[in-house]
């Protein structure tokens, strides 16, 4: 069951877009696919969305081959688009109808997911007299309405203020919890790891790094200490020839090469009877593994 | 096929409900009806005198020498309201009548010496720089009319001086030319400008669909085939409905608003046969899918709103040439160039009604330009589909024609 891409390659004029990329998605839940501009991401997702055909490789769905006429995944791209002069109404009705969908149903869905995303007074509007961030929602419901059991989410909260990032956030959550696979590619570190179980981060095309992403993460060392004093500590970092990465009243993040010099600094802060509000050894964080993996 | 009917019935709906196109559709419905209301319009503002139509003419001949007979040019059917007078006016006389709206124009009856001269007189010379010349034969002819009368000839000697010939026309070509070129010409043109148009708004469409940024949620909904023929097959029934709307509504006004004698003088209806209806909805309907599959293929090229223009060029441009090789071989309609023009298939669907229309095009000449068009527009639909499924997704610069035959020779794609 699921997803499986199995050494996939895609060569446009004169660029190889992807270089042989496997991955599998066999459970329900959040997939991270993660890269630079330019790594690949889009193609990939266009392949296993059967929009372009691949050079070479395996795309299957439940152990089916891929191709556009057999898959009704839901996709909300990165390029932003709706009609600009149609009414929401509309163009949602025409999607869900092209998603083999009745009117009866689709009306349904349209109204429901109106609600919960908090945009059913636009829906009788034209899109143009929408925000960014409602048209963005609009065109998420497009990806969802049909019911679709893959989702493919490419840059789902660029571009959202707070609350509605919210808002899509716990949707995102009810679909895992609906059984839906989803594919999430993001420049967000944050939401990919407030998300994702499975990760895989390309860098030109070629797989750099995929795998769990909670024993990604174990298998770095620490490597960071934030630390929050009552004092100004400076002197005490300088003499265990540690480098501050930030400060601010007191509030220190400092690279660590292991957790036995940041222990060493806890002792030497407490004999000098400075108060240790927060003390706190940190691994590498996404953000950290993605710019070793591929910022060169 | 579900999906094709779903893209077809969008595209229309989205297409009626736009404001530009109900707005333009208004205009142009205005433009007809007022247009064909002109001479109306004109005999409205017109004031009594000049309401029949005919320009009034004051003939000064003081020296009598037309003895009034002038008075017999307002019967001879050319436009004039003629009076006479022996009154002994000068050219200043007349100018301050033409300015006070009393007459139109003057003629000016001098003796010089022994000579007589006319002198020609009108508000300005814009549309006139000489006196026409049925109204100096007409003169010639009343003057002759008059010194005849005087020489007391007996009736046959009168009716041998009167010349009463027949003239007939023929031609030395074997074709038989029917109907009148206005006509034709209203075909063509109609023809031209609904095919063009109509083709434009595919291009217009995908280019809008691309440039905002909807198609990559569209091509993942269904097929690019059947978006490129749902929207073709969709803007061409909205076309057609709108240019069948056209021709009723002129030709209503013109049965309505028209006099008798203008509306047959501009269209013979005989010519209008449920055969030549037939010839040219076909036309239409296979010249819009020439034409919007072409621009189907060159809107789906660009990426950004100012690509536009220069993309569709080269189509303009074939149009262009299409609609004036049947225009310029229209006045020669025997010759060979008119008959390739109306089998070539970027001029036929303008070319090929209006030969139907004048009884010269025989069913084997239209079976064959059918033939060819169909083949046509079959071969440009296959490398359109592919070359648009390709270039939909492309969003950077504009693809050159390097680019477009490297994506139609890769067999992955």
């Amino acid at each position: 069951m699921g997803l499986k891409l199995e050494n996939v390659s895609k060569k446009f004029i004169g660029k190889q877009a992807v270089d042989g990329i496997s991955f599998e998605v066999n459970e329900p839940g959040v997939f991270g696919l993660l890269g630079t501009n330019g790594a690949g991401k889009t193609t990939t997702i266009r392949m296993l969305l059967g929009i372009i055909k691949k050079d070479s490789g395996e795309i299957t769905w439940n152990n089916k081959q891929v191709e556009r006429k057999n898959v009704n995944f839901g996709y909300l791209p990165e390029e932003r688009g709706v009609y600009p002069k149609t009414k929401i109404q509309d163009q949602l009705l025409y999607f869900a109808n092209l998603k083999g969908m009745n009117k009866a149903d689709a009306t349904k869905e349209i109204n429901k997911w109106a609600k919960v995303l908090k945009v059913d007074e636009y829906l009788p509007m034209p899109a143009e007299k929408l925000s960014k961030g409602n048209q963005q929602k609009i065109q998420f419901m497009t990806a969802i309405i049909h019911n679709p059991e893959l989702i493919v989410l490419d840059e789902p909260f660029s571009g959202l203020d707070p609350v509605n990032t919210e808002i899509l956030k716990n949707v995102i959550i009810e679909l895992v919890n609906q059984g839906k696979y989803i594919i999430m590619s993001s420049h967000q570190m944050a939401s990919i790891e407030e998300f994702c179980k499975d990760i895989l981060i390309l860098n030109k095309g070629k797989t750099v790094l995929k795998g769990n992403l909670k024993e990604i993460k174990e298998g770095y060392k620490a490597n960071r200490l934030e630390i929050v004093t009552d004092k100004n500590i400076d002197n005490y970092i300088k003499e265990y020839k540690m480098n501050i990465e930030f400060s601010k009243n007191n509030e220190y993040s400092i690279k660590i090469d292991s957790e036995d010099d940041a222990h060493q600094l806890l002792q030497a802060l407490i004999e000098n009877k400075i108060l240790v509000n927060k003390f706190e050894i940190k691994k590498p964080s996404l953000n950290d593994i993605f710019i070793e993996k591929v910022g060169e | 096929m579900k999906d094709l009917k779903t893209v077809m019935a969008f595209t229309i709906k989205d297409m009626i409900k736009r404001k530009s196109f109900v707005v333009s559709t208004i205009i142009i419905i205005l433009i007809i009806i007022i247009g064909l209301n002109i001479p109306n319009i004109i005999k409205l503002f017109s004031d009594d005198s000049s309401s029949s139509g005919n320009t009034r003419l004051l003939v000064v001949d003081s020296t009598n020498l037309f003895e009034n007979k002038l008075n017999e040019l307002t019967n001879m059917n050319l436009g004039y309201e003629v009076n006479s007078t022996e009154q002994n006016l000068g050219y200043d006389d007349i100018k301050a009548k033409i300015e006070n709206d009393e007459i139109d124009e003057a003629i000016l009856v001098e003796k010089n010496n022994k000579n007589y001269k006319l002198r020609y007189i009108v508000k300005d010379m814009t549309m006139v720089n000489s006196m026409p010349k049925e109204l100096i034969n007409a003169i010639n002819t009343v003057y002759t009319n008059l010194q005849i009368s005087k020489l007391d000839l007996t009736d046959e000697q009168m009716q041998s001086l009167t010349p009463k010939f027949e003239y007939s026309i023929e031609q030395t070509e074997e074709q038989k030319v029917n109907g009148n070129i206005f006509a034709m010409l209203m075909l063509s043109i109609v023809l031209f400008y609904a095919i063009y148009f109509c083709a434009y708004q595919v291009s217009s469409s995908i280019t809008t669909e691309k440039t905002s940024k909807i198609m990559e949620t569209l091509v993942t909904s269904t097929s690019p085939r059947t978006i490129v023929l749902g929207k073709t097959i969709g803007i061409g029934i909205v076309g057609l409905l709108q240019v069948c709307l056209f021709v009723i509504v002129a030709l209503v006004s013109a049965k309505v608003c028209l006099e008798p004698e203008i509306l047959d003088s501009l269209l013979d209806m005989s010519m209008m046969t449920p055969y030549l209806a037939i010839i040219t909805i076909v036309y239409f309907v296979l010249g819009y899918s020439t034409y919007a599959l072409l621009y189907a293929l060159t809107g789906s090229t660009v990426g950004k709103p100012e690509d536009i223009q220069s993309a569709n060029t080269p189509v303009a441009i074939l149009a262009v040439i299409g609609f004036y090789l049947s225009y310029f071989t229209m006045m020669n309609p025997t010759s060979d160039l008119n008959l390739f023009a109306s089998i070539f298939p970027i001029s036929s669907p303008f070319c090929m009604p209006f030969r139907v229309m004048m009884g010269i095009a025989n069913g084997g000449e239209v079976a064959l330009s059918l033939a060819i068009l169909i083949v046509t527009i079959l071969i440009i639909a296959k490398v359109a589909i592919k070359i648009y499924s390709n270039a939909i997704l492309n969003y950077g610069t504009k693809m050159s024609l390097k680019d477009m035959i490297k994506i139609y020779k890769d067999k992955n794609n």
